[in-house]
């Protein structure tokens, strides 16, 4: 009894050597291909914050993205505090805009947008594979195996940052084994405390590729607060250079 | 009632003008030298954002050390936004880096003991070992987060670099702030919050200084300061291998390095960004191999001919750069691809790689190497190549300005300059702590109306009282000049009378000033939650009479006076003793 515990155990979370048919590598730039946009994008994301000091918060923006150049363009519709309020990027500026004041304002990366925890630079197009590299076990052996996540076979892997310009330096990717969608991530600080649990519980195809629309952040450092994040009307049409200028943002903000 | 006035308005005079040296006092010598120092060196090395590191601490405070006043204090200014979680409660934190190693003198160990009241436990507690980031907090903000000495904080942050990190912090000890802005800080020894954010023991923060009469010295001690910080070139000077069989690995030397198939010695400069410097870049370097679109991107690399051919590299080949570095004695290496091949010669070295700054720079900066003891081996171009004003320096030092307004249209300008290089500008607090600043001017003009309404009070009530009194007193010059006194003696009794009383108004006046600010000091004003609190010491008014002061604000009335006293005083002395004799009220 006790040894078949034991079998169907090591069965469920099996680690798997660098030589088996996957790879860290293999499935980390899989999900780096995923995530990455290859086209122009237009889209409405809804997103719901909610703090234990300060209750809930819903915020709606339009996100236009330039494939180009990676500029990007951001513009609040809600709540009426925030509506008009707006962010552009194009090449190496990168612009805050407020409505109350109409004035344009130069931002670093690292500047938070909407009073979120998201920063400038996360919209920057980056690839993961030169973000992060897989960690190894003291064996020498990349840390990966084979899971359920609910009912869902998964591979769970870890990475760690090869770069100091990167939000956490070590994530665990949750990764479906069919198709290799990330369905959680938990990411790390340099104490390697949880900080982070994401999670991507449902994806939609666009032009053939993979996008997720509906994303949980939780946070694991204080308990209670979580941001959900929700995609909609998402097109892939070339979007014009109009759209990535100052006076448009303007406009757009009335 | 012309001696009232004037007592009355030496009184106003000595008290506006002690309230506003008390609050100088404050301002330059407290909540300055806290908040930015009198004079602050600030570096960035991050590109679009804020990374406040320098990696050579030893150079530079060796430089700042030898520039400045022998009394000055020199200091890292670290300073962590956080999010602190006590027991059961949050609150925002702001975690200061504290040097409890210092030697300090007991002027300012007093300094200290009235600026930080701790209540529980003891400020050299931060310095002990054996609790994990022993901190000192507010009274307040221990309420907050319901926290007592020896509890847990757990603090999230984002660290130099800009990743997220945690950390567990030990409670040593409670403040008594005494005002709002210090409420919401704690502090740290400054050892253990440089860890925290990531610096190596060898890098350092931004510094903060701190010199004798500010007012006098922070600006001449500020221009000596950056006139020593004067960059010199930026470079790697090492080897370059090239195995066209293996795949090298980066990082710390292996014995797969052994194997190269070529080496050679190289030196690696950076060539900048900006569109000045790549035209200029461009037309310097005529390239045999490769295209020079391709060498002006972010990760454009290209090689001398003879280096090209010693190691037999062409476009597209990989090659490994390794180097000795600063400290940690470690040889470490990385990989480039060649871009390009330009024409070597006696201008351009034989031996030399040009890269660009986004490419030269993380890695430069990640592991100085050691370029005093590189650069006998190392090309540098002459100052006459063509070229040399688009190479990279080790740093970016940015232009002295003398005020808020010009430092913001600086860092405009440096903002649309795109610069990769770490930036060090050297402030004075004028220009750090302006705001701070035009609060002292505006008491300075408070100061200043005062003495204008005196003046005129004075003035008016003078003359007024004067002309009465020559008027009530016609027939008594009338009778002095008939007996013989001279105009000059008649003038000189009524000057003398008025300066009299002016002066004895003055000194009674400085008598009730000196009580009366002694009396409001005993008043205790509970203004925790109040920006001006932070004029108050202790929760007093604070006052800073000096003799001086007093001595100077006495002799301006003085003076007021016998202007005013003058020409009335005149106008008596040259009554016709006749005519005076004759008239009746």
């Amino acid at each position: 009894m006790i040894l078949k515990f034991v079998i169907v155990c090591s069965l469920a979370i099996m680690p798997l050597s660098a030589s088996a048919q996957t790879s860290v590598r293999l499935l980390f730039s899989n999900v780096e291909k995923i995530q990455q946009m290859t086209s122009d994008v237009r889209a409405k994301v809804n997103l719901t914050q909610q703090k234990v000091s300060q209750g809930t918060k819903n915020m709606e923006l339009i996100y236009y993205r330039r494939d180009s150049d990676d500029s990007f363009l951001i513009v609040f519709s809600a709540p009426e505090s925030d509506k008009g309020n707006g962010y552009l990027r194009v090449g190496d500026n990168f612009w805050m805009y407020r409505r109350n004041t109409r004035t344009f304002q130069h931002i670093n990366r690292d500047e938070n947008i909407g009073g979120t925890n998201a920063h400038a630079e996360d919209f920057e197009k980056r690839k993961l594979t030169e973000l992060y590299a897989p960690a190894l076990d003291g064996a020498g052996n990349e840390i990966l195996f084979e899971e359920l996540l609910g009912k869902i076979p998964v591979y769970k892997f870890e990475v760690k940052a090869i770069v100091n310009d990167v939000d956490y330096p070590k994530k665990n990717y949750w990764v479906r084994r069919d198709n290799n969608l990330p369905l959680k991530e938990q990411s790390y600080s340099m104490s390697g405390t949880l900080m982070e649990t994401a999670y991507y519980p449902q994806y939609t195809v666009v032009d053939g590729r993979y996008i997720a629309v509906k994303m949980l952040f939780v946070d694991e450092f204080e308990k209670g607060n979580k941001t959900l994040v929700e995609i909609s009307n998402i097109s892939t049409e070339k979007l014009q250079d109009y759209l990535f200028t100052k006076p448009y943002l303007e406009n757009l903000s009335k | 009632m012309l001696g009232i006035a004037i007592g009355l308005g030496v009184t106003i005079l000595i008290m506006a003008s002690s309230f506003s040296r008390g609050i100088e006092d404050i301002m330059f010598n407290k909540v300055v030298s806290y908040v930015a120092g009198h004079v602050s060196v600030n570096m960035n090395e991050g590109f679009g954002k804020r990374v406040p590191v320098f990696r050579d601490r030893e150079r530079l405070f060796d430089i700042i050390e030898k520039n400045c006043d022998k009394d000055a204090i020199i200091d890292e200014g670290v300073g962590i936004f956080t999010r602190a979680i006590g027991n059961g409660r949050a609150d925002n934190m702001i975690l200061v880096g504290v040097d409890t190693t210092r030697k300090i003198t007991d002027e300012q160990q007093q300094e200290y003991d009235e600026s930080f009241n701790v209540i529980d436990g003891k400020f050299e507690d931060l310095g002990r070992s054996g609790s994990a980031n022993a901190v000192i907090l507010s009274r307040d903000r221990a309420d907050s987060l319901n926290v007592k000495k020896s509890d847990i904080i757990s603090i999230r942050f984002r660290n130099v670099f800009g990743q997220n990190q945690s950390e567990r912090l030990t409670v040593v000890g409670v403040l008594k702030n005494d005002n709002i802005f210090m409420q919401g800080v704690m502090f740290c020894e400054l050892e253990n919050v440089k860890a925290m954010m990531g610096y190596r023991p060898y890098e350092s923060a931004n510094i903060h200084i701190t010199v004798k009469d500010p007012k006098r010295n922070a600006v001449r001690v500020a221009d000596t300061i950056h006139a020593a910080l004067t960059p010199g070139p930026a470079f790697i000077s090492g080897k370059v291998s090239y195995n066209s069989g293996s795949s090298l690995s980066e990082g710390i030397e292996s014995e797969v390095s052994r194997l190269r198939v070529s080496d050679s010695e190289v030196t690696v400069i950076p060539f900048r960004g900006d569109d000045d410097s790549i035209r200029l870049i461009t037309s310097s370097f005529e390239l045999v191999k490769g295209k020079m679109e391709d060498v002006i991107l972010r990760d454009g690399v290209m090689v001398s001919s003879k280096l090209a051919e010693i190691l037999g590299v062409a476009p597209g080949c990989e090659v490994m750069i390794s180097y000795d570095t600063r400290f940690e004695n470690q040889r470490v290496s990385f990989k480039v691809e060649i871009k390009g091949v330009f024409n070597a010669d006696s201008v351009r070295g034989d031996k030399t790689i040009y890269m660009h700054e986004a490419l030269f720079y993380p890695k430069f900066y990640d592991r100085i190497p050691d370029l005093d003891k590189d650069i006998s081996n190392a090309f540098i171009p002459a100052e006459s190549a063509p070229f040399k004003s688009a190479l990279g320096m080790e740093w970016e030092l940015l232009d002295r300005t003398r005020n808020s307004d010009e430092m913001r249209k600086k860092y405009a300008a440096q903002s649309r300059k795109k610069i990769r290089a770490t930036t060090i500008d050297v402030n004075s607090m004028y220009e750090s702590a302006s705001d701070v600043l035009k609060l002292e001017s505006v008491l300075n003009i408070i100061t200043l109306s005062a003495v204008l309404i005196l003046f005129f009070i004075i003035l008016i009530g003078v003359v007024n009282t004067l002309r009465m009194t020559i008027k009530e007193r016609t027939r008594e010059i009338g009778t002095l000049r008939a007996i013989g006194m001279q105009r000059r003696d008649v003038w000189a009794i009524f000057m003398i009378e008025t300066t009299l009383l002016a002066l004895l108004a003055s000194i009674a006046g400085t008598f009730f000033a000196l009580i009366l600010m002694w009396l409001l000091t005993l008043i205790e004003f509970n203004v925790t939650d109040n920006p001006l609190g932070i004029l108050l010491v202790s929760n007093h008014l604070y006052f800073l009479p000096s003799l001086w002061n007093i001595a100077f604000n006495v002799a301006l009335i003085l003076v007021i006076t016998v202007i005013t006293a003058y020409f009335p005083a005149k106008r008596a002395a040259n009554l016709s003793s006749a005519e005076a004799l004759r008239h009746y009220e």
